[in-house]
């Protein structure tokens, strides 16, 4: 009897199923379309999944990057996110030690560049943002970034006669909130990956190393990988690698955030991918070149400082030879397929 | 047509239930109400925003613009367990009148105690955006050190050495040595215990004292500190002050 029930309702179920599913493709078109967030081969899995309660959807991606490009989240309408976090820069603002904030104002930091956010814990030079969809209600609310308050923001994208449009595409309903604002923005700068520069070609042995490059890779693998681990090229640690402190900003980094004397003067160990085009360098912006920098890590670094990273305590020998070397390995970690994708332009 | 169809593996599954685990169909647990209605006072006088100057235990003068708290995570002990709302989360703002009550259902029993959470819990400041109470819109969410403010009291006053006499404090810190969260249970006025009939709605009337922020078990001067918006020590130490500005005025059974 229990057999021929379950049997019924087996076929019940099939049956329901077809029905649900024939009156399907009458709405698909109210449906989004789920993209696969793909993690590169090798590469190891985010520690948390930034999509697991924001379904990565083309339309929450276009929605995103839209808003991204979009001045109005600015006071003014100058400074879209895009004014500071360039393509062509790997999202980070090019040229700049800092970036142009409303009403001829100065940002106190170096804009990081965007890319791979998707493995990084927590944001921020000082690691004070801890999820990529709460960090753009910083730059949009700071007096010296985008001026901007979240109603007036939410307030403009309800005028507008394209977003209730877009927000319906993307979440079901036309409804606008900071909620789906935030949760578009991060399906987009979430989705920005950085993982084929010819570095990467040549790990999935589709490029080789010129001699010099090979070179420098070798001297980066002993001396600088120590922080910036591969894939990533960060360990998104945070740590203070011997900079005087500057005197008009009195920035001491992460201390800010954990109150905490044992982290003063640690910032982001930043990504070295893309690092030809995201200089000046540093969380200020203070030196221009990779030749520089390179000079600060032999030669530089404040060695008295209580807080000074261990790996750097006794500076790194590095020979001309090999600061050369260095260059060419490092220029091999810049990825076009983010700073010229046209998926990812405005 | 379609209808019938519909109802037919809908039926199924309800023979399917009857004929393996008839558990499923026992009585749905029969619910009423519980609303809950906090006031907000200065030792015992309702507390008015702007316009009465207040005095403190050091006889230092204030008055209040703003006053703000998030009440998370309430529960309610009966003799062998607990009852908890669901997606428990409130703002509790002097401004916005209709935040001072709100009501949630609630299994019909008889209840001795009421538990919360004075803050939002761990969880709610690291997973992104969220919405509703809990909306960075309401102006209770750090965007520099993300993090929820768990409450928000501002005003001036004569002793304040900061600019405008500002007196500030916004109250957060979720994790490690600077956590302010406080897990809080209030019994009922003596010999009171809330009773929950079926379709009906009791309330629980609260008291907040806003006069609790200053002193017990810290002495907090305003010409001492009259800001505090950053996680830490003094943050701390208001918040051990101001968890004990809560007690339950009455219990009305319906």
């Amino acid at each position: 009897m229990k057999f021929r029930i379950t049997i019924f309702l087996l076929a019940g179920f099939v049956l329901y199923a077809l029905l649900i599913g024939a009156g399907d493709k009458t709405t698909t078109s109210s449906l989004p379309d789920y993209l696969e967030f793909k993690i590169p081969q090798g590469w190891p899995k985010p520690p948390t999944d930034i999509f697991a309660k924001n379904r990565l959807t083309e339309q929450g991606f276009q929605l995103g990057k839209k808003l991204f490009y979009d001045g109005r989240l600015s006071k003014d309408g100058n400074f879209p996110c895009a004014s500071c976090h360039q393509q062509f820069a790997a999202f980070a603002s090019y040229d700049h030690d800092f970036s142009h904030g409303f009403n001829n104002t100065f940002t106190t930091r170096n804009a990081p560049p965007l890319f791979n956010l998707a493995w990084m814990t927590k944001l921020h030079w000082d690691g004070g943002v801890n999820h990529i969809e709460v960090q753009p209600l910083s730059p949009i609310t700071a007096k010296n970034e985008m001026a901007e308050t979240l109603d007036s923001v939410l307030y403009k994208l309800k005028k507008d006669t394209a977003y209730p449009k877009l927000f319906k595409a993307a979440f079901g309903t036309p409804e606008i909130n900071s909620q789906r604002m935030l949760k578009a923005l991060a399906q987009f700068t979430g989705s920005i990956v950085s993982s084929n520069s010819k570095y990467d070609k040549i790990q999935r042995g589709e490029a080789i190393f010129t001699p010099g490059e090979q070179n420098g890779y070798n001297f980066f693998k002993a001396k600088c990988a120590g922080c910036h681990k591969e894939p990533l090229f960060t360990d998104n640690s945070f740590r203070n690698n011997g900079l005087a402190v500057n005197p008009y900003l009195n920035d001491y980094g992460r201390m800010k955030i954990t109150g905490n004397k044992n982290d003063s003067l640690k910032f982001r160990v930043p990504s070295l991918r893309n690092v030809m085009v995201t200089f000046p360098y540093m969380h200020d912006g203070r030196i221009y070149s990779l030749g520089s920098v390179i000079d600060h890590y032999r030669s530089g670094i404040i060695t008295t400082q209580p807080t000074l990273d261990s790996l750097l305590a006794k500076r790194i020998a590095i020979t001309d030879r090999e600061k050369n070397d260095l260059i060419y390995f490092l220029n091999t970690l810049t990825d076009t397929t983010i700073t010229r994708n046209p998926r990812f332009a405005q | 047509m379609k209808n019938r169809l519909l109802s037919l593996p809908i039926l199924l599954v309800v023979a399917y239930s009857f004929s393996i685990s008839p558990k499923i169909f026992t009585a749905r647990e029969k619910t009423g109400a519980l609303k809950i209605t906090f006031i907000n006072t200065v030792k015992g006088n309702p507390l008015l925003l702007n316009t009465v100057t207040y005095s403190n235990p050091f006889t230092e003068e204030y008055t209040v613009s703003r006053f703000k708290y998030y009440i998370s995570n309430i529960a309610l002990a009966f003799s062998d367990g607990v009852f908890k709302e669901i997606d428990s989360y409130h703002l509790i703002d002097e401004s916005n009148t209709s935040s001072l009550s709100f009501s949630f259902l609630t299994n019909v029993n008889t209840y001795h105690s009421l538990l919360f959470m004075l803050g939002v819990d761990s969880i709610k400041n690291v997973s992104g955006a969220q919405t509703g109470p809990l909306d960075p819109l309401n102006d209770m969410f750090w965007t520099w050190n993300s993090g929820y403010v768990m409450a928000k009291m501002e005003g001036n006053s004569p002793q304040s050495k900061v600019v405008n006499k500002k007196v500030e404090f916004h109250i957060g810190g979720f994790s490690g040595p600077n956590n302010v969260l406080k897990k809080l249970m209030l019994n009922f006025p003596a010999g009171m215990v809330l009773d929950i009939k079926e379709g009906r709605t009791s309330e629980i009337v609260i008291e907040a004292d806003l006069d609790k922020w200053w002193q017990g078990p810290n002495d907090l001067k305003i010409t001492d500190n009259p800001v505090c918006t950053t996680p830490g020590e003094l943050a701390k130490k208001m918040a051990d002050n101001y968890s004990k500005m809560f007690t339950i005025k009455k219990v009305i059974n319906n």
